[in-house]
C-alpha cells in the first residue's frame, strides 16, 4: 500500500521538488524547457528595456541637441529588437510549443498510467490515499503548464529586474533606493494577503462541497424521479441555502481583511512611493538641483513600475505558486516511487489445464477494519469442478474471489494452485489464468471485440462465438469493430443493463484459461436469459473450473459443490442434495425461495 | 474557458444574450453589477489614464515650461489625493463585489432549482435537452455569471479610458493618432484569430474527451478490477496514443494560419504605433526642431495604455461571446414549457385505476414502447407486472406517475383522467420505490421522512426502518438515526451497502402516507433471506393498500392477486398465478424455467 498521506520527514524541499519535475520534463523534452525560458526572455525584456532605455536615449538626445541623425539609428534598432522578439516568440509558440506540449503530456501521463493501473486495489479503500492519487493524475497536465509558465516568467522577471535596476542605478542610486524601499516596506502585506486568500479558499471549499452536493441533486438526471415523488425538495433547498449562506459569511469575513490589505498596499507603494516620493525627488533633481535630465525622469518613472511588477512576481506570487506546485510534485514523486504490496513471484504460471486450488487457513482483514472479513477459510477445488459460493450480503464471498485473483493478498494463510503458492508466480501470469466477471463489471468505450477480448488484438470469429454463447443478440453494424458507448464515437452503440452483462459474460467464454469466476452473473437478466445462460455456461465451461457467486439459489443447484458463507466463515459445504439433507442455512434459504415456486 | 465546443455554424445572438445575462444578474442582486462598474471604472481609468498618462503629462508639462518647483509640488499632492480617493473606492467596491457574487449565485441557483423541479422527467431523458441544461448550469457552477459581469465592466471602462487616451494624444499632436489608429484593427484581427482557435479546439474536442475518458478508466475505482485482471489497459493506451497524434496533426495544420494572424496583430499593435511615433518624433525634432519632451513621452506611454486597453477589450469581448451561448441555454431552460400540465382536481381516496387503450412512444423513438394497454385495478388489489427486460414495465410506471403522458388513450384514477388532477396530488397518492432508487447525504431519519424531523417523525422513521430490516444496523451507529449518509461532508457519516441503501428507500414507503404502493424491483440488491423478510414486511405494511409490483423475479408474482405479463409492449396475458400457470403461455414458460432449479428438488423430495 502506498503511503502518500503520511507526513513524513523525507518530504522534499520546495526547491528540490521544482527541480525534480523540471529535470523530468527536460529529459523527456529538452527543447520545450529551453524554448520556454528563451521565449519568456524574448517576450518580456525588449518592451521593458525600450520603455526605459529607448525613451531615455531619445529624450536625452533631443534635450542635449547633438548627433541628431543618430535618432534614426536608434529608432531602427528599437524596431528591430521589438520585431525580432515577437517573431521568435510567435514562431516558437505556433510551430513547436503547441505540439510538443501535447507530446510531453503523453509521455508523462503514460508513465503515470503505467504505474496507476497496476496499483494495489487496497489503495482505493483508503480515501486519503485515493484523493491524493486522483489529484496526482489530474494535476499532471497542470504541472506541465504551470511549471513551465512559472519558470519562464521567473527567469524573464529576474533578468528584466537586473537590467532595469542597473539602468536606474546608473541614473541615480537614490531613485533605486526609494523604489526598492517603498516596495519592500509593504511586501509583508502581500504575504498576509496570500495567507488570507489561502485560508478563504480552504474554508470556501468546505462550504462549497456542501452546496455543490445539493446543487448536483437538482442538476443531475439520476435524482429526477426521486425528488419528484417524495416531497423532499423543500428540505434539500433549505440545506443548499444554509450552505450558500455559509459561503457568503465566509466571503464577508475574509474579504473585509483582504481588500483592506490590498488598499493599504496600493496606496502605499503606488500612491506614496511612486506617485509622491519618487516624483518629488526626481522633480527636485530636475528642476532645482538640475542634476537629472527629463529623460532620466521618464526612464526612472517607467522603470519603477517594471521593478514593482518583477519584485511582486518574484517574491509573493511566484513563491505562492511554487509552494503549491511543489506540494503537487511531492505527491507525484511519492506516487512514482511507491512500492506495490502485491509483489511478483519468480515463476511464471502456465495457462493450461486446471489444477487443484487449495485455500489453507486463510484469513483476511481489510486495512483499517478491526474485524476480519474472512476467517480461517479452508477449501479445496478440484479440476473441472463447478463451485457455488452463497450466503448473506457481506458474508465475504466477493472478498474470497478478490484474494484468489490476488487483488488483495491474504492476511494469513495461503492459496495454492497445483501445489504452488500463487505468490510464487508473477501477478500478471497468475491473473491470466482466470477469466473473471465481476458484479460491478464495466464495459469500456471501445469496440465490442476489444470489450470481449479485453485486449487490442482479438479473434473476430471467437468474439462472435462468445457473444453468441452469452445470448447477446443485438445487431452489430460493423461486426466486432462496432464501437460501444458514445465517449469516442457519436454513433457508438448503447447497451442496456442486460446486454452489458451479456458482453461481460462473453469475456469468460472468450478467454482461453482454466479458471472462471462469475460474481452474480445473472443479476440483470430476465428469467429466460438466465436459464439460457446457465445452460450454455455448463456447456462451454466443461473443461474449466468455475467458481460462481449467486443469490438466486436456483442457479446453484447445478454446482458440484456449494459453500455457504456467513460472517467470513464457511459454515456449510457439500452438494445441493447433501446440504438439503443437512437442513442448515442453505436448506432454509433454498426452501424460502423455492416456496414461491411450488405450484 | 477557451475550450468551448462551438458548433461551426451555430449563430448565437451575442448581444441579446449579454443583455439577458446582465438583466438576470441585475435582478438577482444589483450590487454585483454596480460594484463591478465602480471598481473597474476607477481601476482602469486610473491605471491607464490618470497614472499612466495624465500624471506624466502634467508633471512633464511643468518641467517643460521652465519648471516652477512649487507648482510641481502642488500638482503632485493633487494627484496623491486623487489616488487615495480612488484606492478607497476600489477597496470598498471589491469587498461589496466579493460578497455579492455569492449572493447572486444563491439566487440564481434557487431559480434554477425551482424551475428544474417543475420540469418533466421526460426532459431529463431527452439527451439534447439534458445536454443543453447541463451547459446552462455552468453559468452557476463555473461562475460564468460573474465572468460576464466582469467582462462587461472591463469593456465599458476600457472603451472609456481609450477615449480619454486618444483625446489626450490628439491634443498633443493629431498626427500621432495616425499611428495609434491601426491599433484598433487589432480588435478585428484578434477576433478572427480566436475564431480560428475555436475551430481548432473544436476539432480537438473529441480527442480531448478521449483523453479524459482514458484518465478516468485508469483512476476510477469502478474500472479497477477489470483493469487489473485483463489486458484492456493496452487498448486504452492505444487510444490515448491515437488521440495525441491526431491532436498534434490538428495543431500542426493550424500553425501557419495562427502565425500569420499573430504577426499581423503584432504589426498593428506594436510595430506601427511604436516605430511611427518614434520616427515621427525624430522627424519633427530633426527637421522642425519643435518636439516637446513631455509630448513625446506622453505619446509613448499612451501607446502602451492603448495597446493594453485594446487587448483587454478583445479578450473580454471574445469571452463574452462565448459566455453568451451558456446564457442562451439558461434562457431556453427558464423558458422551457412543461408538457405535463396540471389539472385542477385533487386526487382523493383511491377507488380504482384504469388504463384505457394506452399507447406510448418515447419522443424520439421509432417504435411504440406500449401498445394499446388496457386494464383496471380496484382498491386493495395486489398486482404484479412481469415481463422480460425492456418489455415496457418501467414505462408503465412512468405513465402512471405522469412522468410522461400517453401518446394515445387515457389513464383514469377513480374514473377521471389523471390529467385532470394536479400533478402533486396525483403523485402524492403513490409511494414508489424505484429500481434506481436514490438516497441523499442528509440524516437517515430525514431520508425516510423527507423533511426536517419532529420527535413524532423520528418515531415514525424508526418504526419504518424496523420494518425495512435496517434499524438494527442504524441503532448501532453512534448517532443512530441522526447519522448523516455518506462521508462526503461529514467525517462521522455512514456509508451503506447496496442492500442497505435499498432497504432505506423502502423504509420511505413504510413511513409515508399513500394510496397505492409502486415497487419497481424492490429487492434486486438483497440476499435471499433479506429478500424474503422484505417481502414479508411489505405484505404486512400494505395489507389494506393497493400494491403494484414490478419484477422479473416471478416469486413476487405468486403473492399477487392478479398478474399482467407484458411482452413487446402489449399485455400478453393476465390473471392469477394459478390461471396463468394453467394457460401454458409465456408466464408459465418463464415460471417453469425459473422454478426448474427449485422444483426439481421438490419433485425428488416427494418421490
Amino acid at each position: 500500500m502506498l503511503k502518500l498521506n503520511k507526513k513524513n520527514k523525507d518530504e522534499h524541499s520546495m526547491f528540490s521538488n521544482i527541480m525534480y519535475f523540471l529535470w523530468l520534463m527536460f529529459r523527456l523534452s529538452p527543447g520545450l524547457v529551453i524554448g520556454d525560458i528563451m521565449s519568456g526572455i524574448f517576450r518580456t525584456l525588449p518592451p521593458r528595456l525600450v520603455s526605459v532605455i529607448g525613451v531615455k536615449y531619445i529624450i536625452d538626445t533631443v534635450v542635449e541637441g547633438k548627433n541628431l541623425e543618430r535618432i534614426y539609428y536608434a529608432v531602427l534598432i528599437i524596431a528591430a529588437v521589438i520585431i525580432f522578439g515577437n517573431l521568435i516568440t510567435i514562431l516558437y509558440r505556433e510551430f513547436y510549443w503547441n505540439m510538443e506540449r501535447e507530446r510531453l503530456y503523453f509521455k508523462l501521463n503514460s508513465k503515470l498510467y503505467e504505474k496507476a493501473h497496476l496499483l494495489d486495489l487496497e489503495s482505493y479503500d483508503d480515501p486519503d490515499f485515493y484523493n491524493n492519487f486522483i489529484l496526482t493524475i489530474e494535476s499532471s497536465s497542470d504541472n506541465i503548464q504551470g511549471l513551465l509558465g512559472l519558470v519562464q516568467n521567473y527567469v524573464a522577471n529576474l533578468i528584466s529586474l537586473g537590467a532595469i535596476a542597473s539602468v536606474i542605478l546608473a541614473v541615480d542610486p537614490v531613485c533605486l533606493v526609494i523604489i526598492l524601499a517603498s516596495i519592500l516596506i509593504f511586501l509583508p502585506l502581500s504575504s498576509k494577503i496570500a495567507e488570507l486568500q489561502m485560508g478563504r479558499r480552504i474554508d470556501n471549499t468546505r462550504y462549497h462541497r456542501r452546496s455543490d452536493y445539493f446543487q448536483r441533486i437538482f442538476y443531475l438526471q439520476d435524482y429526477a424521479k426521486e425528488v419528484r415523488m417524495n416531497g423532499i425538495t423543500p428540505l434539500l433547498m433549505d440545506r443548499y441555502n444554509d450552505a450558500a449562506d455559509d459561503v457568503i459569511d465566509n466571503q464577508k469575513r475574509y474579504w473585509k481583511k483582504i481588500s483592506l490589505c490590498y488598499g493599504i498596499q496600493q496606496v502605499g507603494v503606488q500612491g506614496m512611493g511612486f506617485m509622491l516620493i519618487l516624483p518629488l525627488y526626481l522633480g527636485y533633481c530636475v528642476l532645482v538641483k538640475k542634476t537629472l535630465s527629463p529623460g532620466d525622469f521618464v526612464a526612472t518613472f517607467n522603470g519603477a513600475y517594471s521593478i514593482a511588477l518583477s519584485i511582486n512576481f518574484l517574491t509573493v506570487w511566484a513563491r505562492a505558486v511554487m509552494s503549491e506546485r511543489a506540494k503537487m510534485i511531492e505527491k507525484y514523486r511519492e506516487f512514482l516511487k511507491a512500492d506495490y504490496k502485491i509483489k511478483d513471484g519468480r515463476g511464471k504460471a502456465e495457462c493450461a489445464e486446471p489444477k487443484t486450488i487449495s485455500i489453507k487457513n486463510m484469513s483476511f482483514t481489510y486495512p483499517g477494519n478491526d474485524k476480519p472479513t474472512l476467517n480461517n477459510i479452508n477449501l479445496e477445488i478440484k479440476p473441472y469442478e463447478k463451485i457455488a459460493l452463497v450466503g448473506y450480503n457481506g458474508a465475504g464471498k466477493t472478498t474470497l474471489t478478490n484474494l484468489l485473483l490476488r487483488l488483495y493478498d491474504a492476511t494469513e494463510g495461503e492459496i495454492l494452485i497445483g501445489g504452488e503458492n500463487i505468490k510464487d508466480v508473477t501477478v500478471a501470469s497468475h491473473r491470466d489464468r482466470f477469466a473473471a466477471v465481476f458484479q460491478d463489471f464495466q464495459t469500456f468505450s471501445c469496440s465490442i471485440g476489444e470489450n470481449v477480448a479485453l485486449d487490442k488484438d482479438f479473434d473476430s470469429a471467437a468474439v462472435m462465438e462468445a457473444l453468441n454463447s452469452s445470448g447477446f443478440t443485438k445487431e452489430l453494424k460493423y461486426g466486432t469493430d462496432t464501437e460501444i458507448l458514445r465517449e469516442f464515437d457519436e454513433n457508438g452503440v448503447m447497451l442496456s443493463g442486460g446486454e452489458a452483462q451479456k458482453v461481460a459474460i462473453a469475456r469468460a467464454f472468450y478467454k482461453k484459461c482454466p479458471y472462471v469466476i462469475l460474481d452474480e452473473p445473472s443479476a440483470n437478466l430476465d428469467p429466460i436469459a438466465e436459464y439460457k445462460l446457465n445452460q450454455t455456461m455448463l456447456e462451454a465451461a466443461k473443461h474449466k473450473t468455475v467458481i460462481f457467486i449467486s443469490h438466486r439459489l436456483s442457479t446453484t443447484v447445478i454446482a458440484d459443490k456449494i459453500y455457504v458463507m456467513e460472517n467470513g466463515e464457511i459454515i456449510e459445504a457439500g452438494s445441493h442434495e447433501e446440504l438439503m439433507e443437512l437442513g442448515g442455512t442453505y436448506a432454509k434459504m433454498f426452501t424460502l425461495q423455492a416456496e414461491k415456486y411450488k405450484s | 474557458m477557451r475550450y468551448v465546443k462551438l458548433h461551426e455554424n451555430e449563430k448565437v445572438p451575442v448581444f441579446k444574450n449579454i443583455a439577458y445575462a446582465l438583466k438576470l444578474v441585475w435582478k438577482a442582486d444589483k450590487k454585483l453589477f454596480l460594484s463591478y462598474m465602480v471598481s473597474y471604472l476607477a481601476d482602469n481609468i486610473f491605471m491607464r489614464y490618470i497614472q499612466g498618462v495624465l500624471f506624466l503629462k502634467v508633471l512633464l508639462g511643468v518641467i517643460d515650461s521652465g519648471g516652477d518647483f512649487n507648482l510641481f509640488l502642488r500638482d503632485l499632492l493633487l494627484f496623491f489625493g486623487v489616488t487615495v480617493f480612488i484606492k478607497v473606492v476600489t477597496w470598498w467596491s471589491s469587498y461589496i463585489r466579493q460578497v455579492s457574487t455569492k449572493r447572486v449565485l444563491k439566487v440564481l441557483n434557487n431559480m434554477v432549482f425551482e424551475k428544474a423541479i417543475s420540469l418533466d422527467v421526460a426532459e431529463y431523458e431527452e439527451p439534447k435537452f439534458y445536454d443543453k441544461y447541463q451547459r446552462a448550469t455552468l453559468v452557476m457552477s463555473a461562475g460564468y455569471y460573474d465572468v460576464l459581469c466582469s467582462d462587461f465592466a472591463d469593456v465599458v471602462s476600457s472603451v472609456l479610458s481609450l477615449i480619454f487616451l486618444l483625446g489626450t494624444v490628439a491634443s498633443i499632436g493629431p498626427v500621432y493618432l495616425l499611428f495609434l489608429i491601426p491599433t484598433l484593427f487589432v480588435f478585428v484581427i484578434e477576433l478572427r484569430k480566436s475564431k480560428k482557435v475555436y475551430k481548432r479546439d473544436w476539432e480537438m474536442a473529441g480527442n480531448n474527451r478521449t483523453k479524459a475518458y482514458i484518465q478516468r478508466t485508469v483512476f476510477l475505482k469502478d474500472f479497477s478490477k477489470d483493469m487489473r485482471t485483463s489486458n484492456i489497459f493496452s487498448v486504452m493506451m492505444k487510444r490515448f496514443d491515437k488521440a495525441i497524434k491526431e491532436n498534434v496533426k490538428i495543431l500542426k495544420s493550424y500553425g501557419f494560419k495562427l502565425f500569420v494572424y499573430s504577426m499581423i496583430s503584432t504589426l498593428f499593435s506594436e510595430f506601427i504605433p511604436l516605430i511611427g511615433t518614434y520616427a515621427y518624433a525624430a522627424y519633427q525634432f530633426v527637421r522642425k526642431n519643435t518636439l516637446s519632451v513631455s509630448g513625446f513621452s506622453v505619446v509613448i506611454s499612451a501607446f502602451t495604455s492603448v495597446r493594453e486597453s485594446i487587448t483587454l477589450i478583445t479578450y473580454c469581448f471574445d469571452e463574452m461571446a462565448q459566455m453568451a451561448l451558456y446564457f442562451q441555454n439558461l434562457h431556453d431552460f427558464f423558458d422551457c414549457e412543461t408538457n405535463i400540465k396540471d389539472g385542477e382536481k385533487t386526487a382523493g381516496k383511491f377507488e380504482s385505476l384504469e388504463f384505457k387503450n394506452v399507447t406510448f412512444r418515447y419522443p424520439s423513438a421509432k417504435k411504440n414502447v406500449l401498445e394499446n394497454i388496457s386494464f383496471k385495478i380496484t382498491k386493495g388489489e395486489t398486482i404484479a407486472i412481469v415481463g422480460v427486460n425492456g418489455a415496457g414495465k418501467s414505462t408503465l410506471v412512468k405513465l402512471l406517475l405522469r412522468f410522461y403522458d400517453p401518446t394515445q388513450g387515457e389513464i383514469l384514477y377513480n374514473g377521471v383522467n389523471i390529467k385532470e388532477y394536479t400533478v402533486d396530488s396525483l403523485r402524492n397518492a403513490f409511494a414508489t420505490v424505484f429500481q434506481d432508487y436514490r438516497n441523499f447525504a442528509i440524516s437517515i431519519f430525514e431520508n425516510v421522512i423527507c423533511r426536517e424531523c419532529s420527535d413524532e417523525d423520528r418515531e415514525r422513521a424508526k418504526s419504518a426502518l424496523k420494518k425495512a430490516g435496517l434499524w438494527e444496523k442504524i441503532s448501532s451507529m453512534p448517532s443512530g438515526g441522526e447519522t448523516v449518509l455518506t462521508r462526503e461532508f461529514d467525517e462521522n457519516g455512514a456509508g451503506l451497502s447496496g442492500g442497505e441503501n435499498q432497504k432505506l428507500s423502502t423504509a420511505r414507503l413504510f413511513a409515508g402516507e399513500y394510496e397505492i404502493a409502486v415497487l419497481d424491483e424492490p429487492s434486486s440488491a438483497l440476499d435471499p433471506i433479506a429478500e424474503y423478510k422484505m417481502y414479508e414486511s411489505l405484505i404486512d405494511a400494505t395489507k389494506d393498500k393497493t400494491v403494484i409490483y414490478i419484477s422479473h423475479r416471478l416469486s413476487s408474482a405468486v403473492l399477487s392477486d392478479r398478474i399482467f405479463v407484458i411482452s413487446d409492449g402489449r399485455i400478453s396475458e393476465s390473471g392469477t398465478h394459478k390461471q396463468l400457470l394453467g394457460s401454458d403461455g409465456e408466464y408459465s414458460r418463464m415460471f417453469k424455467l425459473q422454478a426448474s432449479g427449485y422444483v426439481r428438488e421438490e419433485g425428488e423430495n416427494d418421490a
